[in-house]
């Protein structure tokens, strides 16, 4: 079983962040260096600024509000939470003095920024299965959203566990040795991540998470590179 | 089909594949936020008739040939192979869409269905199974270009016995003709459609502003844009191109047609001249005072169908309202926001299709025959040959007790002397 906690949690770590860079930078490099279409794709009126009025249309999302205001909720809280995570993640691997301006413990949100991820996670997945969504949707739809709830699942279990349950087995220095030394090409795994109880949680979150970066440079979810630039489109 | 048909459809897909297609193609989720947006489906509502829907038809044969997952593992993005099936389900997706870009307001990406249909449209023409008759009215078209001088006598006999109706609806200079062609050095060349309707009224309202105009030779319609094929698309364009550098003119006037208004001011490129609508046109000539309108001509409320190829897909929204403003006190906008207004339902090829789509056009536009019994008003003008086509349908068929206008018809009606 170490053996297989090892190659999760490091040599497909490596492999996963390997696919996930190389492979958004040449789809990127491979879109972008496509031609441009030879007219203009914008859709009238518009007013002021047009670049303004894309980043509005990428981080606002401003037709979900105004046609699905409850998808908006849910899109908000998603992306928001998304990006906090983020921001928890890049923290374990040092300290950001920026990222402490609102002075908080790692993780941001005690607990709860996982949670209504969870929830989101669901409420996407679940309204898939209604028509017409569901006869819109494809396989990789659902197993993205799947792939993406299971990671968030069980990393936020580890910070439940921590939080509102005061487990101190595996605590945030224990995260931060391992992810450390995996970000200094010097992979050690502390007895806490390979051998507490709640170890499972970890590699399992690892497991996911490595298989959502390996996937994410061929699937639909590189709307996150590409709403900007397709949203530019639409404002000429 | 056989491979080799397939190799080639598939390098028409390729050929399609710029930038922008490309990020249409990656981009969508299926959040399923545009089916509300299309008229078909706001009118009959199945699954196919949904922007995304559509898309994904053509999206399914893109992840198949031309990415990755398509080929590791086929089934996560359904992904289709290119078959005959395939091209009868590419038929119904677009030839049910008119193009009208209403989805691109509701998409949290703006991707562009119509763009996607393009290619639909392109293999389709590819595999020789698109409509035979748009396909012959290009062809007639480019024709039309290539030897002018056989349709030249014909079409001059036809122009001059209209001149009298011109001098009816508005008296000009004495010595002046009234359908000037072929006019070396003026500044304005306007490319009507075939038919009186699209010469008299412009023609009147030219001379009363003291244009200095003249007639092109061509039509301005685009059945090659209706079929989707590039290479016709250009042809029909360039002969228009080439007739306004021959004459040096300053401007190119597009009649009330969407579609040609819309390849030429988009496609064309940079130009020697400039491309107007004839709606802009007519709302400059009312702002410098060049013509005056009767406004107690029309009784009864107005109200205005923005064509899509003109408004949301070219922007001219402020100016059919000025117009109209100088017709009417009693103007009724149907939609709060012109980029919502429901698209006529006759767009992209479906009214020069005749009775062959007469059913379904009427079936999928039950909204927009909603849309203007809700305002009430007694005359509903237009500026585009196809909206003018459908909505006389529909008003025949909803029973909807408007009369169906041409604006350029409006102001050539209302036409006052100072």
């Amino acid at each position: 079983m170490q053996t297989v906690y090892y190659i999760i949690l490091v040599p497909m770590v490596y492999l996963a962040f390997a696919v996930f860079i190389l492979g958004t930078a040449i789809r990127l490099v491979a879109l972008f260096r496509r031609p441009k279409n030879p007219s203009t794709l914008e859709i009238y009126p518009q007013k002021g600024s047009k670049l303004l009025g894309a980043l509005a249309d990428t981080f606002l999302l401003p037709t979900v509000r105004k046609h699905n205001p409850l998808l908006w909720v849910f899109l908000m809280i998603f992306h928001i939470s998304f990006l906090l995570l983020i921001i928890g993640h890049l923290e374990l691997l040092g300290d950001f003095r920026i990222f402490q301006v609102w002075e908080h413990e790692i993780f941001l949100g005690r607990g709860f920024i996982g949670l209504l991820l969870c929830i989101s996670l669901l409420f996407f997945l679940f309204r898939r299965f209604v028509s017409p969504n569901r006869d819109l949707s494809v396989p990789e739809d659902y197993y993205l959203l799947i792939l993406l709830f299971l990671t968030v699942l069980f990393g936020s279990e580890m910070d439940w566990a921590r939080r509102w349950y005061d487990y101190g087995e595996m605590s945030v220095g224990d995260y931060r040795e391992y992810l450390t030394t995996l970000w200094h090409l010097r992979p050690a795994l502390p007895d806490a991540v390979t051998m507490s109880g709640h170890s499972f949680m970890l590699v399992l979150h690892v497991f996911f998470g490595n298989l959502f970066l390996m996937f994410f440079p061929f699937t639909k979810i590189m709307h996150s590179f590409l709403s900007l630039p397709v949203n530019k489109l639409r404002r000429g | 089909m056989d491979q080799n048909t397939r190799d080639e459809l598939l390098k028409l897909f390729q050929g399609k594949l710029n930038r922008a297609m490309r990020f249409y193609l990656e981009t969508c989720s299926r959040c399923g936020l545009c089916t509300k947006a299309c008229h078909v489906h706001e009118s009959m509502p199945h699954v196919k008739y949904i922007a995304a829907y559509r898309a994904e038809i053509v999206r399914r044969i893109y992840k198949k040939y031309f990415k990755g997952q398509g080929k590791a593992w086929s089934s996560v993005g359904e992904s289709k192979e290119l078959t005959e099936m395939a091209l009868e389900e590419l038929y119904e997706a677009a030839y049910s869409c008119t193009g009208c870009r209403r989805c691109m307001v509701y998409c949290p990406f703006g991707i562009d269905t119509q763009m996607i249909m393009s290619i639909a449209k392109l293999l389709l023409v590819g595999a020789k199974q698109e409509p035979e008759i748009l396909t012959m009215l290009a062809d007639t078209s480019i024709e039309k270009g290539k030897s002018l001088d056989v349709f030249k006598e014909g079409f001059l006999q036809g122009i001059k016995s209209l001149e009298q109706k011109v001098v009816e609806k508005w008296k000009g200079e004495a010595d002046a003709t009234p359908i000037p062609i072929d006019v070396e050095g003026a500044d304005l060349l306007y490319v009507a459609l075939a038919g009186a309707h699209s010469i008299i009224p412009a023609a009147a309202i030219f001379n009363a502003a003291g244009e200095h105009w003249t007639l092109s030779f061509f039509e301005a319609v685009n059945f090659g844009a209706f079929v989707g094929d590039p290479t016709k698309t250009k042809l029909i364009m360039n002969r228009i191109i080439d007739e306004a550098k021959r004459l040096r003119v300053k401007e190119v006037c597009i009649c009330e047609c969407g579609t040609a208004f819309r390849v030429m001011k988009q496609l064309s490129g940079k130009q020697p001249f400039k491309v107007v609508s004839i709606t802009e046109l007519h709302a400059r000539y009312l702002r410098e005072g060049r013509i005056h309108l009767d406004k107690n001509r029309f009784k009864g409320s107005i109200t205005y169908h923005d064509p899509c190829q003109i408004a949301r897909n070219a922007g001219i929204i402020d100016e059919p309202r000025y117009i109209l403003q100088q017709l009417t006190d009693d103007f009724r906008d149907m939609s709060p926001d012109p980029k919502y207004n429901w698209c006529c339902g006759g767009g992209g090829g479906l009214v020069a299709l005749g009775e062959e789509t007469l059913d379904f056009r009427m079936k999928s536009s039950s909204v927009k025959a909603d849309q203007v019994r809700e305002t009430g008003a007694k005359i509903l003008a237009t500026a585009c040959e196809n909206c003018h086509a459908q909505l006389s349908d529909l008003n025949d068929h909803y029973k909807m007790g408007v009369d169906v206008q041409f604006l350029s018809s409006l102001v050539a009606d209302a036409l006052v002397h100072a």
